[in-house]
């Protein structure tokens, strides 16, 4: 347990966004009863202060996070809440409030520490608000949890869909409708309601889907993958150029996986990665991994790697994955984001790896296949040398 | 039949290298250890690694494949947790399968330890030494008497330290990782120009891991890296008894640039600058760097003393 409050009240709430799970998220806030003061959407001064005051070398979504944070304080939060994680996503809280408190804020923070479990975090949160039960507070996460799996339901289907639709912007549209419903709804019926109501939506839109059309999955660590504004939104970029999308990291799966599920997911995990990983990579590794393996077993074009600069656990799984991108010349894009990334470097090295990827499917066979994987993963044939 | 295992002067080699020789030893195993870092291995490292891969596993990924065709087994240990509540670098959980997947052509000698899940050091390292010896219990007697002569041996390393600092004249502790501090290519270059200046060097190294993991606390309630919690314990016992504080850190490592943020911002009263290590480094650069450090120091002494003195 770890938690300060502030000296000043009334309590205001923040905490740091990624994606769209603002959404269940502020659901479980309101269980604290008081005001909740949501960071501003991310620009790229979000990621202009983080970095300014953030270690040099820390990974990306610590310097966003503490964007968020510093951007939610000037809006006049006073209570940031961090949740901890795997990795050093799980120190992140204690070296931010360092930060925050040199640069003069007055605020509290709550630290969730050691994983996911309700029960242990109940007690940090009864110090917000004493009137809080446990009985409340399960209910309350059973219900954020249920948004949760909405959003990644309808979010999926849009990867999969909107890089064919025949008008330019209409998945879009049905999406941001989706959301602002979403927000309000407070019980489990009206969230299917909303769930089945614009999967319909989604359904009904028109699309044209080549023969030819490119399947590509993406792979990496779950902050760059959820956050579409960390990763340039790629997922966009991919649909722009007739992509449906794959991708299996969502919230509603690492719940699904997490607790006493969590050793018997990574066998599991490791059973079906080839051989590529005998043992556990760390956070988000071996699935990266052992997902790419299954994906290429499956058919797929290619694969996306992501990852923040210097990401530990996703390096340890570019050994694994540049060894298999090199014995089954199988596509892997891999692409690392820090405070530099440019977007049109992004662009070019995704145009060219579509491009690669119609290339093989038109001319199967064709030496092109080889040059074009080892082109695009640098390194990959490194160790024959 | 006499088989040889190869033991990669890098990572953890630095901390266990007794544990590991004298097991072997008693096993009647040979070990041949890979050369102190040099350009070649370096070379050789950054070429199997990753590009993002931290100088420290490139030297280790140079220091596997120096042994390819020195030994029959490469001896790479898996550490996850050593106690609950806390865990090993990733790197640490990733060495194995990161070098089976980058040097082609080695045979590879692994060992588990992730106490939190009940895999211990003991039962592991002794399978590994049943691969040369069927007899159990000599395996286990080979075991127990290694590890009581790396007790005994990090005792010493402790009471020598302890030497260090009753020494009069300027000291200054240099926190890293004992893979960094002790590397031909990383720490060592830094070290002797210390020495040669005249300076005292107190490690980081601290070995009571009990009162390491309770010092740590002081400076950082959350760290959750075992081997961070070692440098902090150095850092809280030695830190008064010190005239600065180097923080030694290679690039781009996580944990260290995370606890480095803590300890900057924490750590106040004495003199301290932060190393960044890299694959690119010049020399000259560092000794610049050292030498007004060193300065500093003297200049902030001579104020004491003049202060002192009214």
């Amino acid at each position: 347990m770890s938690t300060q409050l502030p000296a000043s009240r009334p309590f205001k709430v923040s905490f740091p966004h990624m994606g769209n799970y603002s959404i269940p998220v502020r659901l479980l806030a309101e269980q604290l009863e008081c005001e909740i003061v949501l960071p501003p959407k991310m620009t790229r001064r979000t990621l202009e202060v983080g970095a300014r005051h953030s270690p040099e070398f820390v990974c990306i979504p610590f310097k966003y996070n503490l964007g968020n944070y510093i951007e939610a304080l000037e809006k006049g939060a006073n209570l940031l809440i961090q949740a901890g994680g795997g990795c050093r996503f799980g120190y992140y809280g204690e070296v931010q409030e360092a930060i925050l408190r040199d640069l003069g804020y007055d605020f509290g923070m709550v630290r969730l520490l050691g994983g996911w479990k309700l029960r242990d975090h109940i007690g940090d949160f009864k110090r917000v608000n004493p009137r809080l039960t446990m009985l409340r507070a399960l209910k309350a996460y059973k219900l954020a949890l249920r948004q949760t799996q909405a959003l990644d339901r309808i979010e999926d289907y849009v990867r999969r869909n909107a890089g064919f639709e025949v008008q330019d912007g209409a998945f879009e549209e049905v999406h941001e409708a989706f959301l602002g419903e979403l927000d309000t709804a407070r019980d489990m019926r009206t969230m299917a309601e909303i769930e089945s109501r614009y999967l319909g939506e989604l359904e009904a839109i028109p699309t044209e889907r080549p023969d030819d059309l490119l399947r590509i999955g993406i792979v990496g660590e779950l902050y760059v993958l959820m956050e579409p504004f960390s990763n340039l939104f790629v997922e966009k970029e991919l649909a722009k150029r007739g992509v449906e999308v794959h991708r299996f990291v969502t919230v509603s799966n690492m719940v699904e996986h997490s607790g006493r599920k969590h050793t018997a997911h990574l066998d599991e995990l490791i059973a079906k990665s080839g051989d590529y990983v005998r043992y556990h990579l760390g956070a988000d590794g071996t699935e990266s991994v052992s997902m790419t393996y299954q994906l290429m077993q499956q058919g797929f074009d290619g694969v996306l790697h992501l990852k923040p600069f210097g990401c530990m656990p996703e390096v340890n799984a570019m050994a694994s994955l540049q060894r298999l991108s090199r014995e089954h010349t199988f596509p892997i894009l891999f692409i690392s984001y820090d405070a530099q990334t440019s977007e049109t470097g992004l662009k070019t090295r995704l145009d060219a790896f579509c491009d690669m990827l119609r290339m093989r499917k038109q001319r199967p066979g064709d030496a092109a296949m080889a040059d074009g994987a080892e082109t695009l993963a640098p390194g990959a044939e490194r160790s024959t040398a | 039949m006499h088989a040889t295992v190869g033991l990669p002067r890098s990572l953890l080699f630095h901390k266990y290298h007794v544990l590991w020789e004298t097991f072997f030893g008693a096993l009647d195993v040979e070990t041949v250890t890979s050369p102190q870092s040099n350009r070649a291995i370096l070379a050789r490292g950054i070429e199997l690694a990753v590009d993002e891969t931290c100088v420290p596993v490139k030297l280790f990924l140079g220091h596997v494949d120096a042994l390819r065709d020195k030994a029959d087994y490469i001896l790479v240990p898996r550490i996850v947790t050593l106690a609950k509540d806390e865990t090993a670098c990733v790197k640490f959980l990733g060495a194995y399968d990161v070098a089976r997947n980058s040097v082609p052509g080695i045979r590879l000698l692994e060992y588990n330890v992730d106490v939190k899940n009940g895999i211990r050091q003991r039962p592991e390292l002794c399978r590994v030494g049943e691969t040369f010896e069927p007899n159990r219990r000599k395996v286990r007697r080979a075991y127990d008497h290694a590890a009581s002569e790396h007790l005994r041996y990090t005792a010493r390393l402790d009471e020598q330290q302890e030497e260090v600092l009753a020494r009069p004249g300027m000291k200054v502790l240099v926190v890293g990782h004992a893979y960094n501090l002790y590397d031909e290519m990383l720490g060592k270059p830094i070290v002797d120009f210390l020495g040669k200046n005249g300076v005292e060097v107190v490690s980081s190294e601290f070995h009571d891991t009990a009162k390491a993991r309770t010092l740590a606390k002081l400076v950082s309630k959350d760290i959750p890296w075992t081997y961070n919690k070692e440098l902090l314990g150095a850092l809280e016992s030695y830190r008064e008894r010190v005239d600065g504080i180097i923080f030694l850190v290679t690039f781009p490592c996580g944990p260290d640039s995370l606890m480095t943020e803590l300890c900057m911002r924490r750590v106040k009263g004495t003199p301290s600058i932060m190393l960044v290590l890299d694959e690119l480094q010049s020399e000259a650069g560092l000794r610049t760097r050292l030498e007004s450090f060193i300065d500093l120091i003297e200049a902030g002494k001579r104020r004491a003393a003049v202060d002192g003195a009214r």
